[in-house]
């Protein structure tokens, strides 16, 4: 491949390379979530990773939250600022031509793609043991204020999917079918870049 | 915290140790693969150039991380300007928030890259920090 071939770019969630991002009692797996590093290496693609926003925000020892309790003015500006950091080298891509897709964390009020947590009357004292929110069809926050300052930016939207780690049962095997599904999609179609990046 | 893996400490790579060019890849370590069997998560830097912002949000991110009990090494290329760590701008705001800098680890594609991997590792695999930093935080 010739250095201006275009290439292959994943953007990828922070924490699919660093559980230790997590949320107490989230990470699964030690460091890096291996099963989406090899789906995406063994298929050509380059790895971005994307900031935390949660971490930085509420830091590592923050309570478990579901999308209700991050979607604040504060919140999204915060969110905005880091997508303002990383943006500049994800339009890099685009323009130049690059395929670019875009791997986050089903399940999160974050970094949800296909589905976020939601419970709206969740808030003040943290008395929750049982795991009572709900998996909704949606972004997470920061990936909808991401997706704004691209298309802020006049960039095409970024086909999507997500890593289901936050879907309350995890399935790693069924994880792993669902993303090689969605990266083989990309290879043996031509369809328009925005076509399947809707939530789903 | 018994249901959580997580391994407690980080990495800090830069770009091209995540996405070496196809022309030099052979000769450097797989780094993502020693950071794995190793129980590393990673944090990427950019490649060389202006990052201010985002160089900003790293800092809080490791700061974050460096005020509560994890380890953090950073792991750099000897052939890159600066290792590739963007050192003169990232210890300034590192210091600005009261974080340590993190140890260096500095991988040479001018050696044998499997001898590299196992330099690397076997550094992964003593470094942390003091028992009673790790008591006090890893609960």
């Amino acid at each position: 491949m010739t250095q201006n071939a275009p290439r292959k770019v994943a953007l990828v969630a922070n924490c699919l390379l660093n559980q230790n991002a997590k949320v107490c009692e989230g990470a699964r797996y030690p460091g890096l979530v291996s099963p989406v590093v090899e789906a995406l290496r063994s298929r050509g693609y380059e790895l971005l990773q994307l900031p935390c926003p949660e971490l930085s925000f509420a830091g590592v020892r923050r309570w478990w939250a579901v999308y209700e309790q991050y979607d604040t003015p504060a919140y999204r500006s915060h969110c905005r600022r880091l997508a303002q950091a990383i943006a500049p080298l994800i339009e890099r891509h685009l323009r130049r031509g690059d395929e670019v897709i875009l791997i986050g964390l089903d399940g999160s009020p974050s970094s949800g793609v296909r589905f976020t947590s939601s419970k709206p009357d969740w808030g003040g004292r943290p008395n929750r043991p049982e795991d009572d929110w709900e998996i909704v069809p949606g972004r997470g926050i920061w990936i909808e204020e991401l997706e704004a300052e691209l298309t802020r930016r006049g960039l095409p939207s970024v086909p999507a999917t997500g890593w289901a780690l936050d879907m309350g049962r995890f399935d790693e095997p069924g994880s792993r079918r669902d993303l090689e599904q969605f990266l083989d999609s990309r290879g043996q179609s031509a369809r328009p870049r925005d076509e399947d990046s809707g939530a789903q | 915290m018994s249901r959580d893996a997580r391994g407690w400490r980080i990495a800090l790579v830069p770009d091209v140790l995540v996405n070496p060019p196809a022309h030099i890849r052979a000769l450097l370590p797989e780094v993502l693969g020693v950071l794995e069997s190793s129980g590393y998560g990673m944090l990427q830097l950019p490649p060389p150039g202006e990052h201010r912002l985002l160089l900003a949000v790293i800092a809080d991110q490791l700061a974050e991380y460096s005020h509560h009990g994890y380890a953090v090494i950073a792991i750099g290329m000897r052939q890159e300007q600066g290792y590739g760590l963007h050192w003169r701008r990232l210890a300034p705001l590192l210091r600005h928030r009261g974080a340590e800098l993190p140890r260096r680890h500095i991988v040479d594609s001018n050696v044998d890259a499997a001898l590299e991997a196992r330099r690397l590792a076997a550094q992964l695999a003593i470094y942390d920090l003091p028992q009673s930093e790790q008591l006090r935080w890893r609960v």
